[in-house]
């Protein structure tokens, strides 16, 4: 016979021991995934399509900031001197420039060059040769550092080279740098609000997965209710099943991305090769793949744990 | 242990199923709640176990005023009550054993304390030699022993019995009987509702009676009255 305190809290014993249960609970409730291994398996995939698209999509435009990247080292900016400027102090100008910190490279083209070109290019030929002067001014080509070869900083360049009393006019031609940019920034906020919608409806699988095990285990919820369980001890193994989802449907999301990044690679670098471009396509390192299993054992767990709340208390134990 | 003071229950929907029900039942007290079907008799036991709330009056277990008992604190208090039900109530995906064993687990006991203390229920009941059985495999009689296997296993001080021999033949009625009243001998508070009259002619218990919500004998003065 027990006497008559009541038993409020498990002993300190229990207690200690809990984390051990609860790693055993953790396994046990991997076995029982297999109790339904067809509902388990769609929730599964469900889970891995839904996180590999977004993941897919990031892959994409990682790649194609690297690729832009390669194309934004040839931003040049074109620096037109005023025509009074001498060659010796065109001269000078270039020496001051290349000891900019932003500049990697000046090329100097004197006025008789630039005519030169103007004739080869522009098709004009002999008519030009009827001009009195040569109206083109010294140009110079001035290509900027890696680093200062975004759009925003080769601005800032080029007003500090107009601040220069030889200059006449400077040029950088940013219009289709800053689309590009407005593109990638683009393709990263549909990746974002994508995966943001398709995390939602992971949630809202997960949980309606987990509701039906709940509902499918009425009785015996409210049997162990009866039997002095408490919410948290029932919650614990749809939780561990929660976990599980998001573990098993991120490492599907992981291989699905791998294999797809492989397969467009092989695509991809055969079309470089096409343009004599050197490129090979990069997979998701160590760091996003450990991300994306995170990101998918939280929404397996927020999924299983918004059904546990919701559900688990409004099953009440009935006599009858 | 068990303490009603002027508890009234109405469903709702107007049906006022518990009047005015005022009774005390201490500790080591066995005790028969009877009545017809429909007198309040779940009722009353869904009162004790939580299940349902009084619409006024108080219920008192164990020394806790159960209308103050928070949502958190329901588990804890069940835990000292031994409940066992006409329809046994068992997981039958779980083996006898797993059934048994479920109170303790949810108390957190080590496997090897479960394991023992589980073997000493069934061997109480006499049912060691199922341990690994399913509940479906089973009698009626050995699944309504098994609930009471499960009822007892964490010793509470209160057992509630909802119709423990409903649908079993009146030998193995007395045995189930006999079974709570060996509980009763260490200790325990035993209330068992039933209408089986003939079964408590037979004992000399206190008889708790339920007449369409009323309480018409508490048993006290009847009790005197044979003394």
């Amino acid at each position: 016979m027990k006497n008559n305190t009541q038993k409020t809290s498990p002993s300190l014993i229990a207690r200690l021991l809990s984390p051990i249960h609860q790693g055993q609970q953790l396994i046990a409730s991997f076995h029982d995934l297999w109790r339904t291994p067809m509902a388990s398996l769609m929730t599964i995939l469900v889970l891995g399509i839904s996180l590999a698209l977004p993941a897919t999509l990031h892959l994409f435009s990682k790649n194609a900031e690297r690729v832009s990247a390669q194309w934004q080292t040839a931003a040049e900016i074109s620096v037109f001197l005023k025509m009074s400027v001498t060659e010796a102090s065109a001269q000078n100008l270039v020496q001051r420039i290349k000891l900019y910190p932003q500049v990697q490279q000046v090329r100097y083209i004197s006025a008789d060059d630039a005519m030169d070109q103007f004739k080869k290019l522009s098709g004009f030929g002999n008519a030009l040769s009827y001009l009195d002067t040569n109206p083109l001014p010294i140009t110079l080509l001035v290509t900027p550092t890696q680093r200062h070869s975004q759009p925003m900083a080769a601005k800032a360049l080029l007003e500090k080279i107009q601040g220069e009393r030889e200059v006449e006019q400077g040029k950088l031609d940013v219009e289709w740098l800053t689309r590009l940019e407005a593109i990638m920034v683009l393709i990263k906020d549909i990746v974002f609000a994508l995966a943001a919608l398709l995390s939602f409806s992971v949630v809202l699988i997960i949980g309606n997965t987990i509701r039906l095990a709940i509902l499918n285990q009425k009785d015996a919820i409210a049997v162990m209710k009866l039997v002095g369980a408490t919410d948290g001890f029932i919650q614990r193994p749809y939780l561990f099943t929660g976990f599980w989802y998001g573990v098993l449907g991120g490492l599907l999301a992981s291989a699905t991305v791998s294999v797809l990044g492989r397969y467009l690679g092989l695509a991809i670098s055969s079309l470089a090769e096409l343009y004599e471009n050197q490129f090979s396509m990069q997979g998701l390192n160590l760091q996003e793949l450990g991300v994306l299993l995170s990101i998918a054992v939280f929404l397996g767990l927020l999924g299983s744990y918004i059904s546990v709340r919701k559900h688990i208390r409004s099953i009440e134990p009935n006599a009858d | 242990m068990i303490d009603f003071k002027n508890v009234n229950k109405t469903y709702p929907g107007g049906f006022h199923a518990l009047k005015n029900i005022n009774f005390s039942l201490q500790a080591g007290e066995m005790a028969f709640l009877t009545g017809h079907s429909g007198a309040g008799k779940s009722t009353l036991l869904k009162l004790i176990t939580l299940m349902e709330k009084p619409t006024s009056g108080q219920v008192i277990i164990n020394n806790s005023d159960l209308s103050k008992v928070s949502y958190s604190q329901v588990p804890y208090i069940r835990r000292n009550i031994g409940m066992i039900f006409q329809n046994h109530n068992l997981l039958m995906d779980r083996t006898v054993f797993d059934n048994v064993a479920l109170p303790l687990v949810i108390e957190g006991l080590t496997p090897r304390q479960i394991r023992k203390r589980v073997e000493a229920a069934l061997d109480k009941v006499g049912l060691s030699s199922k341990l690994k059985c399913y509940p479906y495999m089973l009698s009626g009689g050995e699944q309504q022993r098994v609930g009471i296997a499960r009822a007892i296993v964490n010793k509470p001080p209160i057992i509630l019995a909802d119709e423990p021999t409903g649908n079993l033949d009146p030998k193995l009625s007395l045995d189930i009987i006999q079974l709570f009243e060996d509980f009763n001998a260490v200790g325990v508070c035993v209330l068992i509702a039933t209408h089986d009259l003939g079964l408590i002619a037979r004992m000399k218990y206190r008889n708790l009676t339920l007449t369409q919500g009323k309480m018409i004998t508490d048993g006290l003065a009847v009790t005197e009255a044979n003394e």
